[in-house]
């Protein structure tokens, strides 16, 4: 995918996000109107007015006061609300495109932690409309507003806010991300230094206290340590010079505003010819001979509240920084175009299912190849192999010789250069889901899902009943342990942390018999298992899968040969 | 949470300087703020009073010097920010560095040495923005509020008063919705836990639907979770936002109260037009910091939580520790054969666990003796009281005679009451000084506390280092001589490999069978270079196949006729038919809770399992290929210890941690 479409995905539609952006544009010009108002208002009151001219203003500043507070509480609601609402949206977008790819056609999410943090990018995405997209619209709105109101009052102020704005636009968007940009690159390698340096410690602690050389290596670290350190306080000047300018802006447009102001400024009205004046002045902010005393008021205090305004926009180019990183990482990790090496449906319609051409095996390979995505050669080459009913094949072979690789050719997760048949036709004909429902395949470390032994259970086949779910645990040796749990309520906590190694092997395998699959692939069963209790763990799986069933049982240990049928052996 | 944790300043002294520059800098912005509002409402008030900008501008000429300073300070304060994160960062890395020897192997066993790292690189890196945004809000509004308050007193006393009562109705109002939230997230907190990784929950488990086929049906269940969890969350948010709000509405009610008191007032006559310009300008400013600071709230909770992960290390350092994990004299010229290890009544405890229970055993010198025994019996534990990794009661001592079994009364007493002295000082004396210094005081006699310095080990984790191959088999000798390196290297059946390879970050870029041989290889090194009487090594052929273990056992074996005392912990049946002398060590009784006791049951269980399936049973085929011939690697990816120090938080916590983060906001 590219950066802008998980970027395009990540921004709510219109519709939701709207109100909350409506709220913060009055929030803000609250904010302005609170300060510009009691300006106006104490100035204008200095004249010693009767106190009808002051009503309006008396009650524009409480208004102000309450908009402000009011609207930033519905802002946030409404524009939170919507980032939610966006976040449904950009989960499942993100989920229908992982879901032809997934497992081997994602990038770099071959590891279970890899893909928690791409979950955690996508999840970082919703910052997008919350923390970038919706203050920078809305200091912008009201920074426009604020400059177009400020030039009906007095052209030449406004022109000098609309200037010192822009300036501080640029500074704290493209020169912050530019400086920040660059920090970071300077920093970066400095940092992975030292965090390798310091894992090394960490992680051999033991070693380097057995060999008497914790002392050199926390040398080392120091020293890496104090290289990475010299050179942030070298960014550190750096650091607010940004801010040091914007702050420089803010205090220009007051200044800029008293110099042009004053000039202006028309000659002070006295008696009740001021009353008048002022009452036309009230609308129109002009004189004759120039603006009243109340808009000079308005017209220095109002850039103050203004660049308060504009202070959100730091922030958020800082929100931008990790936002864009996440979308980056997102994009990289979904493949746009689907590689050559992760399969497509075939849409002939055959029937793999019923009796099998004459002869055929139910399952075969015949000089198979398999390629990694991305990968230069493939990692099994010319494999053939032929599987009938009730068969045990054990796929054994150094780690790294392409028996995973093999599994998920045989389940379709990976495209195969070569022979695969299933009851004689083509896998390539048919839809991956058919092929999925003869061919079904135990992972090495079986995800069990973060919901009690039923649920489980039941997405292998959701027609099951609980006697039928009862009658499957039975027949993997769970059942007592089931019963003691509390039944199939019982939960296995997240990432069926409540379950031994073991037990997730017993309930994958429950699960594989639920869906009645006519050829199972056990892929290291043991690996998660105590070695002692390996062997049998392993003959119990292959009693349960019953007579009928084929099973292709890939292990890097040595296994029973009273188990097997036939042995495939890789380089 | 509290707004700044004490031992911030008691462990990084930095910190000190850093907030005694920030109050400098507090103050110096604070008179700006003054002399600003000051400036801008003369020239308003003079000019309407009928100045001309001739007359005004000395005023204006202050107030653009006004503006320089305001801007200068700003950086400063920033500077002040970035150079105190990034010295404290330093401070902190390297007391936990420092800290670790301490510690121990034995208290790392027990933690994620990835999540150590992680508190001490990225997870500090937290505390950038915690200098940079929160804490300099934090110092102004200590410094600034109270000041703005007096200046406002003296300028008008009413508008004093109505700041002065607003503002602490702020903190008020804030600490009972905080409670009310908290409630109400307490209640909704398990659901939305569970909501919150749904999503992850689906991705991750993403190959076992498509097996089962049913992908297609999740995309409706992350939406109906996500908004469930949308839901739920808004409910929570409903009630935290309202603290934001209190905060926004104080604040700009006690403007909007000033301002028309002010008009009011400035209306009859008994206020002047420049104070009243004066104070509005000034009031909205005694809030600005309180405000930003509650802004800030995300900032400092993620710094408070980087430096609780620091201090949680910190504090388990006893002040009372050992001055210095000095390396134990050398040993060069120490005795090169025959060397007998004893243990007597050995007992290692893990918390209540017994993991060896009065072990007692002898280890004769110049033979191959292999430890065997089912998984929790204690192997590993052993090696570890061996090595003085653990605490542990009862005596291991060395003896030059070949005392089989039999030890002089004197000396075992003697060694025992080393080895309680070690093990009073909660395990930490059983590090490098504790067992050397025992060692001395014993050594008049035949028999000595076995010392680190005696004991040449191999562990079950191969635990290389990012240097090359040759620098990691000489680890800890000061001078390499190649020719040993390269004689330990065929000992250790490792000699097809390049010395010169450099190796990543835990020995990446060899395989886990290669791995294991250099790290035996570096056992043999120190065995031959520093005359190491004993040799330990915990199953080291793990990873092995058949012919390489072929080649190990002959290594072990001429190192042992050298006279060494390999001791060799392994359930590979090649080591033990290898083996001059057996110990098999049992499941310790005593610790009936675990897993002796739950074991048997449970094999029970499973042998009726196979009896009842076992119609599937078939005979073997003929044409078995033969055992394996090359090691089967045991996987393992360097990468997985790497990756996640890079970025950030545990996806879980993310979300709830986001509604929290605005609660203040």
């Amino acid at each position: 995918m590219q950066t802008a479409e998980v970027l395009r995905l990540a921004q709510p539609r219109w519709k939701s996000f709207a109100p909350g952006l409506l709220f913060g544009v009055l929030r803000a010009a609250a904010a302005v109107g609170l300060l510009a108002t009691s300006a106006w208002l104490i100035t204008r009151a200095a004249d010693e007015p009767p106190i009808l001219f002051l009503s309006a203003a008396i009650v524009g500043v409480r208004a102000a006061a309450l908009g402000r507070a009011s609207f930033r509480y519905l802002e946030r609601l409404a524009s939170h609300d919507a980032a939610f609402r966006g976040l449904a949206d950009l989960r499942v977008g993100i989920y229908e495109r992982l879901v032809p790819l997934a497992p081997d056609g994602l990038r770099g999410t071959r590891r279970a932690d890899l893909l928690a943090r791409l979950v955690g990018d996508v999840d970082e995405l919703q910052n997008l409309p919350l923390r970038v997209v919706q203050p920078l619209l809305v200091s912008l709105v009201v920074c426009v507003a604020a400059v177009v109101g400020t030039c009906i009052l007095l052209p030449a102020a406004g022109i000098a806010l609309a200037v010192t704005l822009t300036l501080a636009f640029a500074l704290g968007t493209l020169v912050n991300l530019r400086l920040a940009g660059r920090a970071e690159a300077d920093l970066s390698p400095l940092r992975a230094d030292v965090a390798d340096r310091a894992l090394d410690v960490v992680a051999n602690l033991d070693v380097l206290v057995a060999y008497g050389a914790v002392d050199a290596r926390l040398a080392g670290l120091r020293e890496a340590d104090a290289r990475l350190t010299d050179a942030a306080l070298g960014k550190a000047s750096g650091a607010g010079a940004v801010a040091a300018v914007v702050s420089l802006l803010a205090g220009a447009a007051t200044l800029i505003a008293l110099l042009v102001g004053v000039p202006a400024l028309g000659v002070p009205p006295t008696g009740a010819a001021a009353v008048a004046a002022a009452a036309a002045g009230a609308g129109s902010g002009t004189l004759a001979g120039g603006i009243t005393g109340p808009v000079l008021a308005m017209l220095a205090l109002v850039p103050i509240a203004v660049f308060e305004v504009f202070g959100m926009v730091p922030l958020a180019v800082g929100a931008w920084r990790q936002v864009r990183v996440s979308a980056a990482r997102v994009a990289d990790a979904v493949p746009a175009v689907a590689p050559p090496e992760i399969p497509v449906d075939g849409t002939t319609g055959a029937q793999p299912w019923g009796t099998p051409h004459l002869g055929a095996p139910l399952v075969e390979l015949r000089n198979v190849s398999v390629r990694w995505p991305g990968a230069a050669a493939p990692a099994i080459e010319g494999v053939s192999l032929s599987i009938r009913p009730g068969d045990r094949v054990l796929v054994t072979g150094a780690s790294g010789a392409g028996k995973t690789t093999l599994a998920h050719a045989l389940v379709r997760f990976l495209e195969v250069d070569g022979g695969y048949t299933i009851n004689g036709i083509d896998v390539r004909t048919l839809p991956q889901a058919d092929v999925r429902s003869i061919v079904g395949l135990c992972e090495q470390q079986p995800y069990l899902f973060d919901e009690n032994l039923r649920q489980n259970l039941l997405f292998a086949d959701d027609t099951a009943t609980d006697d039928d779910l009862l009658d499957v645990l039975d027949r993997v040796g769970l059942l007592d342990w089931a019963l003691e749990r509390g039944g199939l309520s019982a939960p296995l906590g997240e990432h069926g942390a409540l379950v031994s190694g073991g037990q997730a092997q017993r309930i994958a395998l429950a699960r594989v018999l639920l869906a009645d699959f006519a050829v199972v692939v056990f892929d290291e069963p043991t690996a998660n298992v105590d070695p002692e209790r390996a062997d049998l763990l392993l003959a119990e799986l292959l009693a349960a899968a019953g007579p009928e069933r084929s099973v292709v049982l890939i292990s890097h240990a040595a296994v029973q040969p009273a188990l097997v049928t036939q042995t495939l052996r890789l380089p | 949470m509290k707004p700044v944790d004490r031992r911030l300043l008691r462990y990084a002294g930095a910190a000190r300087a850093f907030f005694a520059v920030g109050a400098v800098l507090a103050l110096g912005q604070v008179a700006c703020i003054v002399a600003f509002a000051w400036l801008v409402n003369s020239v308003v008030v003079r000019a309407i009073g009928g100045a001309g900008l001739g007359e005004l501008l000395p005023s204006l000429a202050a107030l653009a010097g006004v503006v320089l300073a305001r801007s200068a300070l700003a950086w400063l304060t920033e500077v002040n920010a970035a150079r105190g994160a990034a010295i404290v960062k330093s401070q902190l890395r390297r007391e936990v560095l420092a800290a670790l020897p301490w510690l121990g192997p034995s208290w790392l066993a027990t933690r994620n040495s990835v999540a150590i790292t992680t508190v001490i690189t990225s997870g500090l890196d937290a505390l950038d923005t915690y200098f940079a945004k929160y804490l300099p809000q934090l110092i102004l509004t200590v410094v600034v509020m109270p000041v703005l308050v007096v200046v406002l007193f003296l300028a008008d006393w009413q508008s004093g008063l109505t700041v002065l009562l607003t503002l602490p109705l702020i903190p008020v109002f804030m600490v009972l919705i905080g409670r009310a939230t908290e409630k109400a997230q307490a209640d909704q907190w398990q659901q939305l836990s569970r909501l919150a990784t749904g999503f992850l929950d689906v991705v991750e488990g993403l190959s076992t639907l498509k097996v089962f086929g049913r992908e297609k049906r999740q995309a409706a269940r992350i939406r109906s979770v996500t908004d469930e969890y949308r839901s739920t969350t808004m409910k929570v948010l409903r009630l935290s936002f309202l603290s934001g709000f209190a905060l926004e509405l104080a604040a700009s009610l006690s403007v909007a109260l000033v301002a028309v008191s002010i008009g009011l007032r400035l209306v009859d006559g008994s206020l002047a037009l420049g104070v009243g310009l004066f104070v509005l300008m000034l009031a909205p400013e005694a809030f600005l910091p309180l405000r930003q600071v509650g802004a800030q709230f995300h900032a400092a909770a993620d710094g408070v939580a980087a430096t609780d992960d620091v201090f949680e290390i910190l504090d388990a350092v006893p002040s009372a520790g050992p001055a210095a994990p000095a390396v134990a004299a050398e040993s060069a010229a120490g005795p090169a054969a025959g060397v007998t290890v004893v243990l007597d009544a050995v007992t290692v405890r893990h918390g209540d666990d017994v993991a060896v229970d009065a072990f007692c055993g002898v280890f004769p010198g110049g033979a191959l003796t292999v430890v065997s025994g089912p998984s929790g019996a204690g192997k590993s534990s052993l090696v570890a009281a061996m090595l003085g990794f653990v605490p542990f009661s009862g005596a291991i001592t060395t003896s030059s005679r070949n005392a089989a079994g039999v030890t002089a009364p004197g000396g075992a007493e003697v060694a025992a009451g080393a080895a309680k002295v070690a093990t009073g000082a909660s395990g930490l004396a059983t590090g490098p000084t504790g067992a050397s210094g025992a060692a001395t005081a014993v050594a008049t006699g035949a028999e000595r506390r076995l010392s680190l310095d005696d004991i040449a080990w191999a562990g079950q984790r191969p635990g290389l280092l990012a240097a090359t191959i040759a620098d990691n088999i000489t680890l800890g000798t000061a001078a390499p001589a190649p020719a040993l390196v390269e004689r330990a290297m065929r000992l250790a059946a490792a000699d097809d490999l390049d010395p010169a390879t450099l190796l990543g970050v835990n020995g990446w870029g060899l395989s886990g069978g290669q791995a294991q041989r250099v790290a035996v290889a570096r056992a043999f090194y120190r065995a031959l270079e520093r005359h190491c009487p004993v040799v330990v090594l915990d199953e080291p052929s793990s990873a092995l196949d058949a012919a390489t273990e072929g080649r190990l056992i002959a290594g072990l074996r001429e190192l042992a006729a050298a006279g060494t005392t390999v001791v060799v912990v392994s359930h590979r049946p090649a080591v033990v038919a290898a083996a001059g002398h057996r110990v098999t060590l049992a499941r310790p009784l005593s610790s009936a809770s675990q897993p002796a006791a739950a074991a048997e049951p449970a094999a029970a269980g499973d042998q009726a399992a196979v009896t009842r399936g076992s119609v599937a049973a078939r005979e073997p085929v003929a044409t078995r290929e033969p055992a394996a011939t090359r090691e089967p690697v045991v996987p393992r990816e360097p990468a997985a210890t790497r990756e996640p120090v890079a970025p950030r938080e545990p996806v879980t916590t993310a979300e709830p941690v986001a509604a929290d983060r605005e609660a203040v906001r």
